[in-house]
């Protein structure tokens, strides 16, 4: 496959915090590896791709969040995920993003049912987790950082294991572990973009999104500040 | 304490600050003066019409203009430039005068319309910002909200383009909406009154509950952020019976002109996407440098840089400093566009030869350090 279709979940809703850019960071490393990208675009009234290689969601405040979850149990949106996964397509969602996609969550005073792709639930605490965050993510092995901004505290049931285990910041709230994974479902509470401060996490997702593996790429910018992010955040 | 004594000692104060710890003294004052004193700003606005300016982006330079206009109506005293925490409300307030005209945070407006009660609000505009602060822009803008219901005797000017500012505007008794002719907002898609899907006609949006930023009382020509602001205190200078005065542009920008062996340098202050992509559109030249920080009030966090199209510096000679300049360096490379990384400004400036005119995009602590040096 040398064409796939990156898919950004309303980003008019779930873009306040700057995820948006996890779209194009996956663009760009794409280019390295001779994959050519497309980055589609789906509003509040549009129906979703059915045939994207990966989807994106952000962040947001809970009005948004709520909007959000609404125009994804519309229609036929919740099927089409459920069939992207079977398919082998990527999920990466991001804080409200991440708790959408779980089984329950609360935003504005009230829980309700999120998408059901993940095995986790969502609940407020007592006080907003603000800060930069690092983790040692299960999945690749090694220290990612980012920056955390949210009041959720995510409990995982048995069958979503954690994204990371947090050295710096809160995470799911616990200061134990951040977000969730299952197959190629991933959620986290890291912005910045998170695929911006961890180049080699987009290039995992390629891979999981192609079925290909591909050889390392020479980006000395994209290197130099992730390693650096990894050195200042304690 | 009696509220004499206690200015007297918060003015020592500042002026041992000044004098002796050679600080700028613009705080303190006010500082001691609401722990002396904690109803200072309710004692020292009763006996004078107040005047607030709330906003993200704006507030220091039209609270200028403000001032200019509302001083020939009679004695006035202001926030000192950029100190506009309750303390800096207070520094102001320990002068006496008819008038004072004060540049309040988006998050102190509430207290400060619940004690000084002022005559008159000017909400300039209301967009993400400090988010590690302001959590959320609709947090900030349901506060605003509470405080306009909470103040019927106070009149809430604003510009109606912006939902966030029209949904204060809607809860006051008393306002006057101004429009620009309707413009996106980046936060626009939620109502920020109802939580549905805001609908939105070009730029103008209409809401079933009724929130919209048509039938304004007064209807501008669009123009620069600059624009309507200077636009939006002559409106609140006459309301309050002033004269319209004709304002410069460029000192709302925050923008002031520098030189540094040679190199004119143009400095704007940038900090948060509003602001930058305004910024943006300014940059004709093809020499530029940028300057990003983190700091408490740049944002400590540095994701909204991705917010930002930086297209149009495509094939300008660039230069990035500040403590996040790899930050802003990766952000444009995934963009398309590179630049070179110094490690401060002096070396940054340095690489365009004498005679060019650069301009510098400066983060807010980045833009006060070099304005003030």
């Amino acid at each position: 496959m040398s064409q796939i279709r990156i898919v950004r979940i309303h980003n008019e809703l779930l873009g306040t915090y700057g995820d948006q850019g996890n779209a194009e960071v996956l663009a760009f490393r794409a280019k390295f590896h001779g994959i050519t990208t497309t980055i589609i675009d789906v509003g509040y009234n549009d129906p979703l791709p059915t045939n994207g290689d990966i989807y994106l969601l952000g962040g947001a405040e809970d009005a948004a969040q709520l909007l959000s979850l609404e125009a994804l149990q519309r229609d036929d949106n919740l099927n089409i995920l459920h069939f992207a996964i079977e398919r082998g397509a990527v999920i990466l969602a991001v804080c409200a993003g991440f708790q959408i996609i779980g089984n329950k969550f609360w935003a504005n005073g009230q829980e309700v049912d999120g998408l059901g792709l993940l095995d986790v639930i969502s609940v407020p605490g007592d006080k907003r987790l603000v800060g930069d965050i690092k983790t040692i993510s299960t999945v690749l092995g090694f220290e990612l950082t980012g920056f955390e901004n949210h009041m959720g505290r995510t409990i995982l049931g048995s069958g979503a294991e954690a994204f990371g285990k947090v050295v710096t910041g809160n995470g799911n709230g616990d200061s134990k572990f951040d977000g969730a994974v299952l197959g190629n479902i991933f959620g986290t509470y890291m912005h910045g973009p998170i695929l911006a401060r961890n180049p080699e996490f987009a290039d995992l997702l390629l891979t999981r999104a192609t079925g290909r593996k591909y050889a390392q790429i020479t980006d000395p910018l994209a290197l130099k500040y992730a390693s650096w992010r990894r050195k200042v955040i304690k | 304490m009696r509220l004499k004594l206690s200015i007297l000692l918060a003015k020592l104060a500042g002026s041992l600050s000044k004098n002796v710890l050679r600080k700028s003294g613009e705080t303190i004052p006010g500082r001691v003066l609401l722990a002396l004193y904690p109803k200072a700003i309710s004692e020292l606005s009763k006996s004078r019409k107040i005047i607030c300016v709330s906003g993200t982006n704006g507030k220091t330079s039209t609270t200028k203009a403000l001032v200019t206009i509302i001083s020939k109506l009679g004695t006035v005293t202001t926030s000192p430039s950029g100190s506009n925490l309750d303390r800096g409300v207070a520094t102001a307030l320990m002068q006496k005068s008819e008038y004072a005209v004060l540049e309040v945070d988006e998050l102190h407006l509430s207290r400060v319309i619940t004690e000084a009660k002022p005559v008159a609000v000017l909400l300039l505009n209301l967009t993400r910002d400090q988010l590690h602060r302001m959590h959320e822009v609709k947090r900030v803008a349901d506060r605003w909200a509470v405080s306009a219901k909470g103040a019927p005797e106070t009149l809430f000017i604003g510009d109606a383009d912006d939902p966030f500012v029209e949904l204060a505007l809607a809860s006051a008794a008393q306002s006057h909406r101004v429009s620009f002719g309707g413009r996106k907002h980046l936060d626009g898609a939620v109502c920020p009154s109802c939580g549905i899907y805001l609908k939105w006609n070009r730029n103008d949006y209409k809401c079933a509950c009724g929130l919209t930023n048509l039938n304004a009382d007064a209807l501008f020509d669009s123009g620069s952020a600059a624009y309507r602001n200077a636009t939006l205190a002559n409106v609140t200078g006459q309301l309050l019976g002033g004269k319209v005065i004709a304002i410069d542009e460029q000192s709302l920008e925050r923008s002031v002109n520098r030189e540094y062996n040679g190199v004119k340098a143009n400095l704007r202050l940038t900090k948060n996407p509003a602001s930058w992509t305004e910024a943006l559109t300014s940059v004709t030249g093809n020499d530029v440098v940028l300057i990003v920080n983190s700091r408490e009030v740049d944002g400590i966090d540095t994701s909204w840089l991705w917010d930002i199209s930086f297209a149009v510096l495509s094939g300008k000679n660039i230069v990035v400093c500040g403590e996040r300049g790899l930050d802003i360096a990766y952000r444009l490379h995934v963009e398309g566009i590179e630049v070179e990384v110094t490690n401060n400004f002096e070396s940054a400036i340095s690489k365009f030869a004498k005679g060019s005119h650069v301009h510098v995009l400066a983060a807010y602590t980045a833009f006060h350090e070099l304005v003030r040096a």
